[in-house]
């Protein structure tokens, strides 16, 4: 009925028509998704500043310039003053470090890129972690083996529920590193020797869990146990997170 | 062309193969796409509200920072100012009363906890100075913390040094909340072997510049 060149061309055409669908599709079903679009995101920051220097060959803990992570909801990225707290004497003329002494001396912050955002609906809370002792890499990776730090983790509600169903096998636990309060004494002549303590997540200490409701501002429902001290937060065991809607939804 | 001769096309279909296997790990987040680009959102439906984000900077305001400073002359409801200067020793002495701080285990681990994340990338954890950073770093004179000298200081002094700073050593009053200074103060003692005195002995016998 048609001729054969006709035939031909809509044999060919199927066959384009097909792949371009099907490689759309794949991409589109496959790729579209926060594992493979936000994972790997690494952006230049104004000031290449190395956390693989500085966790990691230097040992500086995490805490020493994110402060704060153990009592706020958002980790503060550190102010100039704590750059300055050692740069005013090492590498002070460094030319890598020229928008840090300009920000020191005209009081305006450096800009540094976002790299770890999750949506604005979404509430997460970092010092209720850290006082379950789950260590900063569970989410953020090893971080002191970045020179420039990328996501690792995708962030999404479903990686997020999954920690919190089965925390066991996806929690690393707190490592000494991080400078996060586990409530225990480590030994001296181990922190002076052994390097790879350091970045070793120790059993966690604490086998009672504290109440997961939030006491009224400035009282506490519960007394505290004998051995913990007010104004101190006291480590609570990582179990189940929370699974309800309104724990971050709010 | 003699169809004898045609050679089945080996180094493409490998390259073709491979290129395919990469795609597809890549898609199933097999392999990290490294990019300084921000992701693409498909729905960034409320993703970004209008709002005061902390540190995240805001139009709202004609300096762009979200966060805001203090107004002139208040304090924020529970921060801690330290009223004194490095150089009121005399002061400090008297100021600087331990609230009644137990020396629990609970306090000395607390203590060594936060002696490790503040004080240990210059004192070393063992408190003697020669750590990775001052031994990298062109530092003079780290002080010993072990030694006699820093022995004989008083608690309130050794508090006092940790909120307002000595020589090079900067203020730590914004990092360190009070009760966390107090029980570095403990493990420093423990670590010196010493009980410590409330307050210096003699009250103005020390008040010349201590380190080195």
């Amino acid at each position: 009925m048609f001729s054969r060149r006709f035939d031909l061309g809509v044999k060919i055409g199927g066959a384009i028509v097909g792949t371009v669908a099907l490689c759309v599709f794949a991409v589109g079903y496959f790729g579209v998704r926060n594992d493979v679009l936000d994972v790997g995101y690494r952006p230049e920051q104004p000031v290449p500043f190395s956390h693989k220097l500085h966790a990691g060959e230097l040992q500086m803990s995490c805490q020493y310039c994110h402060t704060g992570v153990e009592a706020s909801a958002h980790s503060p990225v550190p102010s100039t003053q704590t750059c300055m707290n050692c740069h005013t004497v090492v590498k002070a003329e460094s030319p890598k470090l020229k928008l840090i002494r300009e920000s020191y001396e005209t009081g305006k912050p450096i800009e540094w890129v976002r790299i770890h955002k999750v949506p604005d609906y979404a509430h997460f809370n970092h010092s209720r972690h850290i006082r379950a002792q789950i260590d900063c890499k569970s989410c953020h990776g090893p971080i002191e083996q970045m020179g420039v730090v990328s996501q690792v983790k995708p962030l999404t509600m479903g990686w997020c529920l999954d920690c919190h169903r089965n925390p066991d096998s996806r929690i690393v636990g707190a490592r000494p590193i991080s400078g996060i309060f586990t409530g225990a004494l480590h030994s001296i002549d181990k922190l002076m020797k052994d390097s790879a303590f350091l970045y070793e997540p120790i059993p966690a200490q604490v086998t009672e869990s504290m109440p997961l409701t939030e006491p009224a501002y400035g009282q506490w429902a519960t007394a505290l146990p004998a051995h913990q001290v007010d104004g101190i937060p006291h480590p609570k065991k990582a179990g189940f997170g929370p699974e309800n809607c309104s724990a971050c939804h709010y | 062309m003699n169809p004898s001769k045609r050679k089945f096309p080996v180094f493409t279909a490998i390259a073709g193969l491979a290129g395919a296997v990469f795609i597809v790990l890549v898609l199933a987040g097999k392999i990290t796409w490294f990019s300084t680009e921000p992701p693409l959102e498909f729905n960034p439906n409320m993703d970004h509200q209008f709002k005061a984000i902390p540190q995240s900077g805001n139009t709202f305001f004609s300096d762009r920072k979200s966060v805001r400073e203090p107004v002139e002359g208040t304090v924020a409801r529970g921060q801690d100012v330290y009223p004194l200067q490095q150089g009121d020793l005399d002061q400090a002495e008297v100021l600087n009363v331990n609230p009644g701080v137990p020396r629990t285990d609970f306090v000395l681990a607390r203590g060594q906890n936060r002696f490790n994340v503040f004080c240990s990338p210059c004192h070393n954890y063992n408190g003697q100075g020669e750590s990775k950073v001052t031994t990298r770093g062109q530092w003079a004179g780290i002080p010993n913390l072990m030694r006699d000298e820093t022995k004989a200081l008083s608690d309130a002094r050794l508090y006092h040094i940790i909120s307002a700073g000595q020589n090079l050593m900067p203020s730590y009053a914004d990092k360190i909340k009070p009760i966390d200074r107090w029980a570095i103060v403990y493990y420093l003692r423990s670590m010196q072997g010493i009980e410590g005195t409330a307050s210096a002995p003699v009250a103005g016998a020390d008040t010349t510049t201590n380190g080195n």
